[in-house]
């Protein structure tokens, strides 16, 4: 019988109002980690995506930092052949202009994104092992690659016609083995071909190949002394960019589903007052036999801490399987996992639960160990 | 042995200021005293001096050369758990817990190892005639077995005190005889403070205080029927 057992008699005393106690803090810390999943997700995906990408730099117009690649493409012929005569004077191994041009709508199942390639540029070059399943792997002049996961999607196939505009029509030359990336859901196409489309000479973005001896940085910092204008940034720098913005948007998160949790903390408290004040009696026999306040405080909140671990041990769980949930479903559509328990929100969940605990037993808590012994017993 | 200086508790109510007890000095002697007196004597809030539950407007409580009524809360509960053990009119089991837990709770409070808790406990069970009982939680106990499960519970760490207030009040007349020479046969050896109305329960202690008022009006040695 030590003070824990005696928080579990307690508890399990009352077993509907510790049950519903426990629902409230579980749905609450479920939605936490429901939301917070899908910055974990995102941060996965970007960081799985980008350690994939083949070319250590990636030159985009200045104020778009961070996206690799602009929505409109801003780079003019005259930056991107500057910009390969510097590349080429610090020994850069590939500059290969790109740009990505988005059709479809809303759905997902009718969405297409195309990654322009200028001539004799294999999509291997950017996503190194990419390889055909089906047809070539290198598109033609009027031809397309598509990645396996769209293929299987739309139902695209080797000699499919893919009408981009009344003037420009491409035809399906290849079909994509599935790599588990970006490039499973992206169709490549001639550079040339989406330019005229968007009716343009410019493009999105520039990548820079390295060999492995040059320092990425360096070379990214050399490129914009070299053309004014454009920004150098290396996988790294992005990546931190991404981390801020993830970092503002887990904040959001956080900031909603609070809502959720102080409804969980103030269930919590609720259940753990009522429960003082019905024992009040109790407590001062408690006293009256030798128990200290301390004794009595620590034996409230941990009432109050076992709720919350329970509940956030639950929630986790839950959080976890609806995470799942979801991610068969965007992966099914978009070909991403888009949400991710990851270890450290687990962690954050649990401590974030039992601090809800701890918060919610602090004035019940307080309240039972200060009242008077004598009135506690009714002897006054 | 407690000893008691000039005790006094005086507390208002609304506007006027009631004495609920004046001027008591006594020292309370191994075996039994037997405190009684009509309603609003003062006996509750003697008592309530005596065990450090409350704290006296004037005067004070002496627990051997310790001054009770000068200790800290938590000093006063320390007081409690080594030299006192108590018997309420209401028995005041804790709920949750089963006979043998609720006798175990002062022990747990002390930090005796689990398994010498339990020993002890189902021992003193034993010795009140509940071993039958141990595991059933209080809802499950009749009256006269509650009171001598809170009996046991108050013997638990052998304190030389006991206090009992009014420990028959609720009690048929079996059970109050049953209680009551497990409550004197416990006070052999230590000093037992009974509160009580009842002056048949009180003609068995080796002393009887008298109390009027919030006054001790007498101190009575009942005669002893041979």
């Amino acid at each position: 019988m030590e003070v824990f057992y005696l928080v579990l008699r307690n508890l399990l005393a009352r077993p509907v109002r510790s049950l519903l106690t426990l629902l409230g803090v579980l749905i609450a810390t479920a939605s936490m980690v429901l939301f917070l999943s899908f910055g974990e997700g995102l941060r996965r995906a970007l960081f799985q995506e980008l350690s994939r990408v083949g070319p250590a730099i990636q030159v985009v117009p200045e104020g778009s930092e961070g996206l690799a690649f602009s929505a409109y493409p801003e780079i003019t012929p005259t930056q991107v052949e500057a910009l390969k005569r510097a590349a080429e004077a610090l020994g850069a191994q590939a500059v290969i202009p790109t740009l990505f041009l988005a059709r479809g709508g809303l759905d997902p199942q009718n969405s297409f994104f195309f990654q322009g390639l200028p001539p004799g540029v294999s999509p291997d070059l950017l996503y190194p092992g990419l390889r055909a399943k089906e047809g070539r792997l290198l598109p033609s002049k009027g031809g397309a690659v598509v990645g396996a996961k769209l293929a299987e999607r739309t139902g695209l196939a080797v000699g499919s016609p893919l009408r981009l505009s009344p003037q420009v029509t491409l035809k399906v030359e290849g079909i994509l083995e599935e790599s588990g990336g970006l490039a499973d859901n992206l169709i490549f196409a001639p550079l040339k071909a989406l330019q005229m489309v968007l009716g343009t000479e410019n493009v999105g973005a520039v990548l820079v190949a390295l060999s492995p001896d040059k320092k990425a940085e360096e070379v990214a910092r050399a490129l914009e002394r070299a053309v004014p204008g454009l920004k150098a940034q290396t996988t790294g720098e992005v990546m931190r960019f991404a981390e801020r913005a993830l970092r503002i948007s887990d904040l959001v998160r956080f900031g909603i589903s609070l809502v959720a949790l102080a409804v969980g903390g103030l269930l919590v408290a609720n259940t753990v007052m009522m429960s003082v004040y019905e024992r009040t009696r109790e407590f001062g026999v408690m006293r009256a036999l030798g128990a200290k306040r301390g004794f009595i405080f620590r034996l409230v909140v941990l009432e109050a801490l076992f709720l919350a671990l329970l509940g956030g041990v639950g929630g986790l769980a839950l959080g976890g399987v609806a995470s799942q949930a979801i991610n068969l479903y965007t992966q099914s559509e978009v070909g991403l996992a888009l949400s991710a328990v990851t270890p450290r929100l687990s962690l954050f969940a649990l401590l974030v639960a039992l601090s809800l605990g701890l918060l919610a037993g602090l004035l019940p808590a307080h309240q039972a160990s200060r009242i008077p012994v004598v009135e506690a017993l009714g002897r006054v | 042995m407690l000893r008691a200086e000039n005790l006094t508790k005086r507390y208002r109510q609304g506007e006027k200021e009631v004495v609920a007890l004046e001027g008591f000095t006594y020292t309370f002697p191994r075996g039994a005293t037997a405190i009684v007196g009509p309603s609003g004597s003062g006996k509750t809030t003697l008592l309530n001096l005596l065990a450090g539950l409350d704290l006296p407007t004037e005067g004070g409580v002496y627990l051997g050369e310790i001054p009770l009524h000068r200790l800290s809360e938590d000093e006063r509960s320390e007081a409690r758990l080594k030299h006192m053990g108590f018997v309420f009119q209401q028995w005041n089991l804790i709920p949750t817990l089963t006979a043998w837990e609720n006798v175990a709770f002062p022990l747990l409070l002390a930090g005796w190892p689990p398994a010498k808790r339990r020993a002890r406990a189902l021992a003193l069970l034993e010795g009140v005639g509940l071993s039958q009982r141990a595991h059933h939680l209080p809802n499950r106990l009749s009256g006269g077995e509650q009171q001598r499960v809170a009996l046991a519970r108050a013997l638990a760490l052998d304190p030389p005190i006991l206090f009992a207030d009014e420990p028959t009040g609720n009690l048929d007349a079996e059970a109050k005889e049953e209680m009551a020479a497990l409550l004197f046969q416990a006070g052999k050896e230590r000093t037992l403070i009974l509160v009580t109305h009842d002056l048949e329960l009180a003609a068995r202690a080796e002393r009887i205080l008298h109390l009027k008022g919030g006054r001790l009006l007498r101190e009575e040695v009942p005669r002893k029927v041979p």
